[in-house]
């Protein structure tokens, strides 16, 4: 019954998520963003039907499970697109270079600030990069990684509503500063907007998405010592 | 009509190939730095392998092309179980989720801010440093 029952959630999940997908493609209307919608519908779901979260995630840690082959699946646009990473590697590492810490310090400080307990702070720390990336800095740094995913996804969600909001009144023209704008702020989330946007956007943000975790990662030692 | 289905059927059938490819890499990279380099996550190791792969041309860019875009384009998804952890702490969203909410727009607000401008004036830099070493050329 429990296997059913987990079966059952990971059916509904994958079903709600291209549902969603279709839906947002054809309207547009952000409601139906799949980050925003599904979650939202699959929480209530878990909630109302007193679903056990270990029940929930039997079978649907198999979808979590491909994060992992995803990360290395970002090799295959970093290699193709080589020449645009030497040709902008100023602008771009600047971007990341500066990003990390803003996203690092901002949230831990403010967190700090609203008299979050530590633990939240650290976990908040690593939450503006991709969600592999930020489950792997998360222990480093002494946060929970159940709740920085967590934070990493709203992160998202918030990242994909403000990014629209932002790229009307800040001063910026290059579809550079546009792509690293979603992809500093809002890894995956920010990246598939930035594709919206066009190609070269697109690019511009899993490379700034990817170089930021990566950064964050090597550096989580650092922000342990500093936070 | 069979034809074209037949096209797509082989298509996503090395789609799936290549996803189940690039598993496996992810899961000798999990491997490796568990055994030797624990620093490094195993995504960014199998990213660092896959690339090192590519560069020196022992694997083929067709050989995985469709699989990793299968998996970057279906990303959000895979987000979607671990948001549903939220359940296990109904107290803590409850008492702080509205300042946690805040913490995370308002420093979102900042990154995007700060990013995009120094972006744009690495970029602005960059244009300037061509044209300067353009004119150099003529000269």
């Amino acid at each position: 019954m429990e296997n059913l029952l987990a079966l059952a959630c990971l059916v509904l999940t994958v079903a709600l998520y291209g549902l969603a997908k279709v839906l947002y493609r054809r309207t547009g209307n952000w409601w139906f963003a799949p980050l925003l919608a599904v979650p939202l519908l699959v929480i209530g779901m878990v909630v109302l039907g007193h679903i056990p979260y270990h029940t929930y995630f039997q079978d649907t840690h198999w979808l979590s499970w491909l994060l992992g082959p995803a990360t290395v699946a970002f090799a295959i646009p970093i290699y193709e697109q080589r020449q645009m990473i030497r040709k902008h590697a100023l602008s771009l590492s600047c971007g990341v270079l500066v990003a990390m810490p803003v996203a690092v310090l901002s949230s831990v400080w403010l967190a700090r600030a609203f008299g979050l307990s530590e633990l939240l702070q650290k976990s908040l720390a690593p939450r503006s990069i991709s969600t592999p990336f930020a489950l792997a800095a998360a222990p480093a740094i002494g946060g929970v990684p159940d709740l920085t995913a967590v934070f990493v996804v709203i992160t998202g969600v918030c990242g994909m509503l403000l990014g629209e909001v932002m790229l009307v009144y800040l001063p910026v023209r290059s579809r550079l500063a546009k792509g690293a704008l979603l992809g500093a702020a809002a890894h995956g989330a920010g990246t598939a907007k930035a594709n919206e946007l066009g190609h070269e956007e697109g690019v511009v943000a899993s490379l700034t998405m990817m170089l930021g975790g990566i950064a964050t990662v090597f550096a989580a030692p650092l922000i342990a010592w500093f936070v | 009509m069979t034809s074209l289905s037949t096209v797509a059927l082989k298509q996503s059938l090395a789609t799936l190939l290549q996803v189940v490819l690039l598993s496996l890499v992810w899961l000798l990279a999990n491997r490796l730095s568990h055994r030797f380099v624990p620093a490094v996550p195993a995504g960014v190791l199998g990213m660092l392998l896959m690339l090192l792969a590519l560069g020196l041309r022992c694997l083929p860019l067709s050989w995985c092309k469709s699989g990793a875009r299968w998996l970057l384009a279906e990303m959000l998804l895979f987000f979607i179980p671990a948001t549903v952890a939220v359940v296990q702490y109904p107290q803590l969203f409850a008492s702080a989720g509205v300042r946690i909410l805040l913490v995370i727009v308002l420093s979102t607000i900042m990154v995007m801010t700060v990013t995009s401008l120094v972006v744009d004036a690495g970029y602005r830099f960059e244009i300037m440093l061509k044209r300067r070493k353009r004119q150099h050329g003529v000269l």
